[in-house]
């Protein structure tokens, strides 16, 4: 996924970004990290086709996404389920716009609960479960579309620490097994910590209005700890990057 | 003989158009001060049932019935305290605005009730902790948490109360007239003269007055949003664009927000409390749960001498009457039923397609919403004689036979399609952005959408919605099923119906038969709400709160 001259304003004139440019690996967990308040979120929905931008264009395998698709499945930062459908429900609902056999489609919402590590829940409700698993359920959602992108808007902010620390150490496996027809995940966070354990790639996103101020590969060995001094290093470089005043460094 | 108050002051050309304006502003006078004393003692009232359990059920019982019946069924009651007992010019003001008291007041007080049941645990614990009294407890802390579910019930209410006004400032009771001055009478007044020009200065003068009002709620709606509710992301409106009837209140109510100005009162008007009085309980207000209970008392038992001295006041031979008439009253009750059912599907799946188109496209909202609620405010009674003499012929040409029937259940239609559609469109603007964002994604198409998400998030304000529009349509065949000289001598009327019986029975003096039949009438709506809208209403709140599938901490 490639995104060109990317250039946006709210509504009322607000210019939020301009020049965006950035390239989304195959086979890459690919970060974007900004200071509060700076279009991150903004940012992930013009990925994902939700906003038009100003100008600038987003691409997918060299093609311009125009609208939302399915192709590219976006998980909320707040953790989005219908209480009034099953687990196994809430997860068939990507899969109806396919024009399945019934079968078909609860055996592909099964395996989709079962790759996030619910299986045997599917008949629970939303609010029979824990957050951690509600999002596991939306998590599940999106992979059952069989999008080729994963849009993730800071997909932990909701859990408590250590379910958090859980889902994620599930996530990556989760999202690049051989299953998984995912091509690239592109998450947004402010948690630095998170990005380096499990990002191969981050932008920083910054300034006013904001532009991608620098890129950072992480080569670091999986399972990564915070407790490695390489981790400290890439943390220290990330929020460097944090600290620049319109678009130069402190 | 016509009780004929109207002015013929200032007139041009015999348009009276001094008498037509004080005629509209005395009708809007009367609806914005039923809604206001509606507004005040559900307060009270509502105050009384989060202090006592007793109280609170017995209320919520008698308003949850009350809200599902519609407003006709307190007609006869009406006709024989007010006209009767009271008479006079006084009586038959009295009569009118009860008739509209009892078609707003439910929603209201259900809403405050509502309201003051949610009031955050934290807000009560500021109020105790400061030791607050019953006044600055209520102005502080539960009358402004009630302000945006009132400014919400405020549209319906507006137009269920000019649609109740206009036909009950005017009412036959055998050969006499009963009359109140208001545009109901000075419209009646002008079509008996045949004042065709004095009738469309009517509906200007009344459509300038209408849309008055529904700006100033509209102002009023989006300060009570932005300024009482918790958490909204609504702005403020703190300093802005002139606007129309900007006033005193406005400085006072954008100034400083609620718990700040709870604070800051607090601690102005209130000393530190002397360390012994910590230590003991705090003293029950007493005196005043005495004077309320001896109250309602005296109201019950005035309910229940009232109902005696009318059954009793019956004979024998009558009851046997009423007895012999039954079996053919719930016919048309079942004949109304099909027809109340009829306007509802019609009007719920226009809502559900023109809310939708109007919740997706911005300009084409920014435009309907407002015409749609002006138009909603213009009471049914008073243009739809115009509109029977307009598309008479072509109706005739379609329906044939039929003409009659499909003219009252259009006139039902006009009378209630606004509230499954406010509804509906409500329910849709309160649905969560993330799950607009998830049909995109998944490029769900409009069934699927309507299906598996719309429809469920929205259930709820379609309950409603669907409750007040079967209200409204009952009172529209009220109105319908038998209408004489409609338009000249033409006589609206359908073949059989509970609602043209009454009004037949009423209009000839046949009192004892139109309370009977409203008496049936009341007991199977009553029932009808027992088992149908409150257990949809309870499956609503169980299952489908669209708020609950947004987690969040």
């Amino acid at each position: 996924m490639e995104v060109e001259d990317l250039d946006f304003r709210y509504e009322n004139g607000y210019k939020v970004f301009q020049n965006i440019n950035l390239r989304a690996e195959k086979s890459k967990f690919t970060a974007i990290v900004g200071p509060s308040g700076v279009g991150k979120s903004t940012l992930l929905r013009l990925l994902g086709a939700f906003l038009k931008p100003e100008k600038g264009r987003v691409l997918l395998h060299g093609k311009p996404v125009l609208r939302p698709t399915p192709l590219i499945s976006m998980v909320h930062q707040s953790i989005v389920t219908f209480p009034w459908m099953t687990a196994e429900e809430n997860v068939a609902l990507s899969v109806k716009t396919k024009n399945l056999p019934k079968d078909e489609v609860k055996r592909i919402s099964s395996k989709a609960l079962e790759m996030v590590g619910l299986q045997g829940f599917n008949d629970l409700y939303p609010k029979e479960m824990s957050g951690g698993m509600r999002q596991r359920v939306a998590v599940a959602r999106s992979l059952a579309a069989d999008p080729k992108i994963l849009l993730m808007d800071e997909p932990f902010a909701h859990l408590d620490e250590l379910t958090a620390e859980g889902l994620r150490q599930d996530i990556y496996n989760i999202l690049f097994n051989e299953e998984s027809p995912l091509e690239t995940v592109i998450m947004v966070s402010h948690n630095l910590t998170e990005v380096i354990e499990l990002s191969d790639t981050v932008f920083i996103l910054n300034g006013n209005p904001a532009t991608i101020v620098a890129k950072v590969d992480i080569d670091l060995p999986r399972p990564r700890s915070p407790r490695d001094p390489e981790f400290d290093r890439v943390l220290d470089t990330l929020y460097s990057y944090l600290t620049i005043k319109g678009g130069k460094k402190a | 003989m016509i009780a004929q108050n109207a002015l013929s002051l200032g007139s041009i050309n015999g348009i009276p158009f001094f008498t037509i304006t004080l005629a509209v502003l005395a009708t809007s006078f009367r609806v914005l001060a039923l809604i206001f004393l509606s507004i005040i003692s559900g307060w009270l009232l509502a105050y009384g049932a989060i202090k006592s359990k007793i109280f609170e059920n017995v209320f919520i019982s008698l308003i949850e019935i009350f809200e599902s019946v519609p407003v006709i069924t307190f007609f006869p009651v009406v006709l024989i305290i007010f006209v009767n007992r009271i008479g006079g010019e006084l009586g038959v003001e009295l009569a009118a605005d009860f008739l509209v008291f009892t078609a707003v007041v439910w929603n209201i007080w259900m809403g405050e009730y509502q309201a003051f049941k949610t009031v955050p645990k934290e807000m009560v614990e500021v109020a105790n902790n400061y030791n607050y009294g019953f006044l600055d407890t209520m102005s502080l802390v539960y009358v402004p948490f009630s302000i945006p579910r009132i400014a919400a019930n405020l549209f319906p209410s507006v137009s269920d109360g000019f649609f109740y006004i206009t036909v009950s400032e005017v009412f036959s009771v055998g050969f006499t007239t009963y009359a109140t001055f208001g545009i109901g009478t000075e419209i009646t007044s002008l079509l008996a003269e045949s004042n065709y020009y004095g009738i469309l200065a009517t509906f200007i003068i009344m459509g300038i007055v209408i849309v008055t009002i529904v700006i100033a709620l509209r102002i009023f709606s989006e300060r009570a949003v932005a300024r009482y509710t918790v958490d909204t992301d609504t702005p403020i409106m703190r300093r802005g664009k002139p606007r129309i009837r900007q006033t005193a209140r406005f400085s006072a109510v954008t100034s400083l927000n609620t718990l700040g100005k709870l604070a800051r009162y607090n601690r102005e008007r209130r000393p530190a409390p002397d360390p012994e009085e910590i230590f003991s309980k705090k003293p029950k207000n007493s005196r005043w749960n005495i004077v309320a209970g001896m109250v309602a008392l005296a109201i019950l038992i005035y309910i229940l001498y009232e109902s005696a001295l009318l059954v009793l006041s019956v004979s024998g031979s009558e009851w046997s009457y009423l007895f012999s008439k039954t079996p053919s009253l719930l016919y048309g009750l079942l004949l109304d039923y099909i027809r109340v059912i009829t306007i509802t599907l019609i009007s719920l799946v226009l809502a559900l397609t023109l809310g939708y188109y109007f919740a997706y496209r911005k300009r084409a909202e920014k435009i309907g919403i407002p015409v749609i609620q002006t138009l909603s405010a213009y009471p049914v009674p008073a243009y739809f004689p115009f509109v029977f003499l307009a598309i008479y012929p072509f109706v005739d040409s379609i329906f044939g036979s039929y003409t009659e029937e499909a003219l009252v259940l259009f006139l039902g239609f006009l009378a209630t399609f606004y509230y499954v559609f406010y509804g509906f469109w409500m329910g849709v603007k309160a649905m969560p952005s993330e799950y607009n964002e998830i049909m995109q994604n998944l490029d769900m198409g409009f069934f699927r959408k309507m299906r598996y998400v719309i429809i469920p998030s929205t259930f709820p304000y379609l309950i409603a919605g669907i409750t007040s529009t079967v209200n409204s349509a009952w009172g529209g065949l009220e109105i319908g099923e038998y209408w004489p000289d409609i338009a000249g001598h033409k006589t609206l009327q359908v073949h059989q119906g509970l609602m043209k019986t009454i009004d037949v029975a009423t209009s000839t003096g046949n009192i004892a038969l139109a309370a009977w039949g409203s008496f049936l009438f009341a007991i199977i709506v009553a029932v009808y709400s027992i088992l149908f809208t409150r257990k949809m209403m309870d499956l609503a709140k169980k299952k489908y709160v669209a708020e609950e599938g947004i987690y969040s901490t």
